[in-house]
């Protein structure tokens, strides 16, 4: 079966871009993977658009046809969609297409314009991840079940509020280096501190913020791979699952969906990974970041806090914490600053492991889905 | 952002006016709301029951997470209540103060409104959930 190689990617700032809709910034994304990949737009068999909310915030459907009008391309052209996860869903379809010889070159773009409108309305489409008729319904949104988990982890394992903060205040340092990274500033714990309480006792400085951006990725089969110039990383495998709704798992404090598919897709690839090993997990609150590194063994049951000062290539470009999280695109960048770091070419980092990996989740671990990369 | 709808809204009024159960003849697991299949193992060979829509709050939060439709009743108390059968369910808890509400406590469904898409809109009611006081 055919390889797949990420072979080029493209990020846009992370931000508020009132000036740029979903198309400018789309096509800047897309310009930049292509031109880092050495492949003209010509040469795509596949347009694959992740974006979770287009309906709600953009009035628009059928995305990806809308999007491959403004490039002037004639291709089959698919948005997918799988909540916070629809980046890695739609790279996981571009890389069985890609296998399955379907295709030979699949160009991913994921992209989210949350800022279109006041933020109630912004949570409005954000809640709308959860089940409408049982959870948005009864006013029910992720960030209370995020701090219902916060609440149960820190009375089961003897956290404080302010041991919490720890999470973050890593995000922000790590922001720092990444230029696409929207709160790319250092935050002192005594702001953090004073944060507004959201639910609580989760405040805004345990959530990702509300953003924009896009991101995209040039995915290509092994032979178009080896005539390129730059270096293409190989997309290893994937695995995703699901778990029932939170409320009915007995549980909030543990991550079943990703423990699942982790454990299935290490025992397939072999893949070892530890606290060197290059990781982005879904921290679109602090409390899932590191329920994902229990979830994935780096650190024991309630232990996760401890383990983060020995993980210099945890979510390095500030994860959705302080990069952001532009939802539809979020993986992408994921992948996107994952790709640059065994490129070698990440901004103030060395990585020399053979394997990195993504993690992303829709929801309190609603699904999860694990990618790894390998060069 | 689509306003509310009569129709979804109503073919699911059992599940808004009293709380339906599912109680899976496989696996023997109760869970909640009314389903077709049970959400554990899958099985289309359920039968619904009835909850008696008293319970105790398992966990809750005091959220001041705004969403539209949401301007009035802030902060909400978004709570997960175990139901006397058992199973837990995602709920509102109302009549009650931040200060007032502890784990543990006992709590009755009452009918209320959920939501309206604005002064003159649509208004959804349906079960959320109060201290039991007299008791």
């Amino acid at each position: 079966m055919a390889k797949t190689y990420i072979a080029g990617v493209g990020m846009t700032k992370v931000g508020r871009h009132y000036e740029k809709g979903f198309k400018e910034l789309s096509l800047e994304a897309i310009d930049k993977a292509l031109k880092h990949a050495g492949i003209g737009i010509n040469e795509i068999d596949y347009l694959l658009v992740s974006s979770a909310f287009p309906e709600l915030t953009l009035h628009q459907s059928d995305i990806a046809t809308i999007l491959a009008q403004e490039l002037g391309i004639k291709v089959r052209a698919l948005r997918v969609d799988a909540g916070e996860a629809s980046g890695a869903a739609a790279v996981a379809l571009g890389n069985d297409l890609i296998r399955l010889g379907r295709v030979r070159t699949v160009l991913v773009a994921g992209v989210e314009k949350m800022s279109e409108y006041p933020s109630a309305q912004a949570n409005a489409a954000y809640s709308s991840i959860l089940d409408y008729e049982y959870e948005g319904v009864r006013n029910v949104s992720l960030v209370n079940y995020a701090a219902m988990t916060l609440k149960n982890y820190m009375e089961r394992y003897g956290v404080s509020r302010e041991e919490v903060f720890k999470w973050a205040i890593k995000m922000h340092e790590n922001a720092l280096t990444n230029p696409y990274a929207y709160l790319s500033f250092k935050v002192s714990l005594k702001r953090m501190m004073d944060s507004q309480i959201m639910s609580d006792p989760i405040t805004t400085y345990d959530a990702f913020p509300i953003c924009d951006g896009a991101a995209a990725l040039v995915m290509v089969e092994e032979s178009v791979a080896s005539t390129l110039d730059g270096k293409p990383v190989e997309l290893l495998d994937y695995e995703a699952i699901n778990s029932e709704p939170p409320y009915l798992r007995g549980e909030l404090t543990e991550l079943p969906a990703t423990r699942k598919a982790f454990k299935k897709l290490s025992k397939r690839t072999g893949i070892v990974v530890d606290e060197e090993t290059a990781i982005q997990v879904h921290d679109s609150f602090s409390i899932y970041g590191l329920l994902a590194l229990e979830a994935l063994g780096l650190a024991g049951k309630g232990k996760a806090l401890e383990a983060l000062d020995n993980m210099p290539y945890l979510n390095h470009g500030g994860g959705l914490k302080a990069r952001g999280h532009p939802v539809g695109a979020t993986p992408l960048y994921g992948l996107a600053e994952l790709t640059l770091l065994m490129q070698n070419s990440y901004p103030g980092l060395n990585y020399s492991r053979d394997i990195s990996l993504l993690h992303t989740m829709s929801g309190h671990d609603n699904s999860s889905w694990l990618i790894v990369l390998r060069r | 952002m689509l306003k509310n709808s009569i129709s979804i809204f109503w073919r699911k009024r059992s599940n808004y006016y009293r709380i339906k159960l599912t109680k899976c003849r496989k696996c023997g697991r109760i869970s909640y709301p009314a389903r077709e299949r049970c959400p554990y193992c899958g099985s289309n060979d359920v039968e619904h029951i009835d909850s008696s829509g008293h319970g105790k709050i398992l966990n809750y939060t005091v959220s001041y997470y705004r969403r539209e439709g949401d301007a009035e009743n802030m902060p909400r108390i978004v709570a997960l209540v175990r139901l006397d059968e058992g199973v837990v369910i995602p709920a509102e808890i109302v009549d009650s103060s931040p200060e007032e509400i502890k784990e543990g406590m006992e709590v009755e469904a009452v009918l209320r409104r959920l939501n309206s898409d604005d002064p003159y809109g649509l208004i959804y009611y349906g079960l959320k959930f109060t201290p039991v006081l007299n008791k």
